[in-house]
């Protein structure tokens, strides 16, 4: 029979390895923890053992966790280093089976950690954001929520040094606040809300410069939040007065559209297992075998109320964060586009479908070459193409969305709207990832309004096909270095 | 992080298509749970069938007592000290009364629903008794729990 202090176990579980270690140094060196601490200096795999020792105690012992406290700190000589990244390990591979009492204390370890600016503690904080789960209104998810945000809130001198931890919090406080803020009700969720608004208003208004660096998805994650007074604030200074934000060169919202938001960023909103389940999914699985594992991801990871806000999360992180090397475009792993169209389809809710649609299409809205990635807007460009004659519903209510978007999202910059996704189209046709937008151009079953339309975003002179030798669908088409695959009908 | 669970190297680790009827404990071996049958009463004990898989093979598992509600689809299981027989006349792997079934992962494992160690006819081995052949297969995949479509 297991039985764990740290992890929720059941009775068929292997050990967790690095629960064994922590556990094994705590019981071997248990007489030293006490004081008067040994003054000698350890080697360093004694150290390593004394640090894993103090760390079981800390979670385990929470009324003798300060002693424990003091004693890492009179004996560490190497930042913290050790101890943080055994933190990490631990948060990364099981927080969701930390049992409540280690939960506070890793949270009470990571306070106390950013006070000694200890090494790694940057890569902590983050993981921990990654724990904050979207959509899940459970206790124990809030109480993440509102542990973490009060950690960076009493810390703002330090938060002001590390770019990458302020600008990621933001990045997921504006995502949670959009699910939270139509929570109703509870005097502790009120109070939650609360210090979410005030911290990342706190961080747009005296560190923009910063924020810049998240690039376009900031203006993704204000806008679903407009309704918010303080919010609403800031989108009006965004598109009326930028220079309200006091950042040098930054004079319009067109230079946010215009920066493409980082891969890590994507990272934020899916936890560690979520990513571990989609790369699986999308490096080792063959067309054919998928079905099964997208129903075990669903159960695990879609099966709550609410829980179709990920979607859109997901969706971004396989566009923006996944990018499969050749090998595995050219052999018989499922593709990125199967997978978005199986993830589309689980969406229920209108709110939900046209977040995730906006997902997938974002970043064809302000396309440019220079600085976009093609491997961004592929997916999108092979789900509509590939869902041609099978699913041309789907195709269909792509490409409406997709125009809806040129006409509506920024009014008056609709020019550089049309000038992006021109200039995606014209990327994937020039690059092969579809030899010509003909499939879609003349379809029957699509409208002829929509078809009418398409060709407009193509250069006047070409009709978009690319010149081929063969008709051969089954072919790759190697271009300028880059293999991509050809129109296929598959599934 | 590891992204394939399905290389640890245990001794006398067997991949399922190498499995073959026998009286003893000896089957080790890691596998992928695809399905689960419904939990029923066996007189005393709770049992619940399921199909599990590798790479290699699949099997139809049988799951006693507390197994039934520790394993889930998508759980990745070390099978430690097994035994693959007849029971009631399904031809099942189990843990038995020496052996072990214990989650080590999910999600993270390749697998293939064909060939059926449970859906092949076996026969004594004419040289060694206590051996078992393939002699015909009676399904190419699970007729209990046949592939999604």
């Amino acid at each position: 029979m297991n039985s764990s202090k740290l992890l929720r176990v059941t009775a068929h579980e292997a050990e967790n390895p690095t629960e064994v270690s922590l556990r094994e140094a705590f019981f071997l060196l248990q007489p030293q923890l006490k004081p008067p601490f040994p003054l000698s200096i350890p080697s360093p795999s004694e150290y390593s053992q004394l640090n894993l020792a103090i760390a079981f105690g800390i979670l385990t012992e929470p009324h003798l966790a300060k002693t424990h406290l003091t004693h890492l700190h009179a004996i560490v000589i190497d930042g913290y280093n050790f101890f943080t990244t055994t933190l990490l390990k631990l948060c990364n591979e099981s927080y969701p089976k930390l049992l409540e009492t280690p939960r506070i204390q890793i949270l009470w370890l990571t306070s106390n950690l950013v006070q000694v600016a200890a090494v790694h503690v940057d890569s902590l904080i983050i993981s921990l954001l990654r724990q904050t789960i979207g959509g899940h209104f459970s206790e124990s998810n809030l109480w993440l929520c509102a542990e973490l945000v009060k950690i960076l809130s009493d810390n703002w001198d330090w938060i002001l040094d590390e770019p990458l931890v302020l600008t990621s919090a933001l990045f997921v406080y504006l995502r949670l606040l959009a699910d939270h803020y139509r929570l109703g009700g509870s005097v502790k969720l009120d109070s939650l809300k609360r210090m979410e608004i005030d911290f990342c208003i706190k961080a747009l208004r005296e560190c923009f410069s910063l924020c810049l660096q998240i690039g376009r998805d900031l203006v993704r994650l204000l806008q679903d939040l407009v309704h918010i007074p303080e919010f609403r604030d800031v989108w009006k200074d965004l598109l009326f007065d930028p220079r309200k934000f006091q950042v040098l060169g930054f004079t319009d919202i067109s230079g946010l559209y215009r920066m493409r938001t980082p891969a890590h960023y994507f990272l934020l909103r899916i936890t560690p297992d979520m990513e571990a389940h989609l790369r699986f999914l999308l490096t080792y699985v063959n067309w054919g075998s998928q079905k099964r594992y997208q129903a075990w991801f669903a159960k695990k990871h879609l099966c709550w109320p609410g829980s179709e806000t990920v979607i859109a999360d997901i969706i971004r992180f396989i566009c923006c964060s996944h990018h499969p090397p050749n090998e595995i475009i050219q052999s018989n792993i499922i593709s990125r586009w199967a997978v978005v169209g199986w993830l589309l389809k689980s969406c229920r809710r209108n709110y939900f479908e046209a977040n995730a649609k906006l997902a997938l299409f974002y970043d064809w809205l302000f396309f440019d070459e220079k600085v976009d990635s093609i491997m961004n807007i592929e997916p999108a460009m092979l789900l509509m193409v590939n869902s041609v004659p099978k699913y041309v519903d789907l195709t269909h209510t792509l490409l409406e969305f997709l125009f809806l978007l040129v006409d509506n999202y920024d009014v008056s910059r609709k020019e550089a709207i049309v000038h992006g996704v021109s200039a995606a189209l014209n990327l994937l046709v020039r690059k092969g990832v579809v030899r010509s937008l003909e499939p879609l151009t003349s379809c029957n079953l699509l409208s002829l309004l929509l078809r009418e339309r398409l060709i407009t975003f193509l250069p006047r002179s070409d009709p978009g096909v690319v010149k081929a030798s063969s008709d051969t669908c089954s072919q790759r088409m190697v271009t300028d270095g880059e293999v991509a695959p050809v129109l296929e009908e598959k599934g | 992080m590891d992204a394939y669970a399905g290389s640890s190297i245990m001794e006398n680790m067997v991949p399922l298509k190498d499995v073959a009827p026998a009286a003893t404990n000896t089957v080790n071996t890691q596998f992928i749970l695809l399905e689960k049958g419904s939990i029923t009463q066996d007189g005393k004990e709770t049992t619940c069938l399921a199909l599990v898989a590798d790479e290699t093979a699949s099997v139809h598992f049988q799951m006693w007592g507390s197994e039934c509600k520790a394993f889930e689809p998508g759980d990745i299981i070390r099978l430690t000290d097994g035994i693959f027989s007849y029971h009631k006349n399904n031809l099942v792997l189990r843990g038995g009364k020496k052996g072990k079934a214990e989650k080590v992962g999910e999600f993270t494992m390749l697998f293939v629903e064909t060939p059926n160690m449970s859906e092949i006819h076996w026969a004594r081995d004419p040289d060694n008794p206590k051996k078992f052949l393939q002699e015909a297969v009676i399904s190419p995949h699970s007729r209990i729990f046949p592939p999604s479509q």
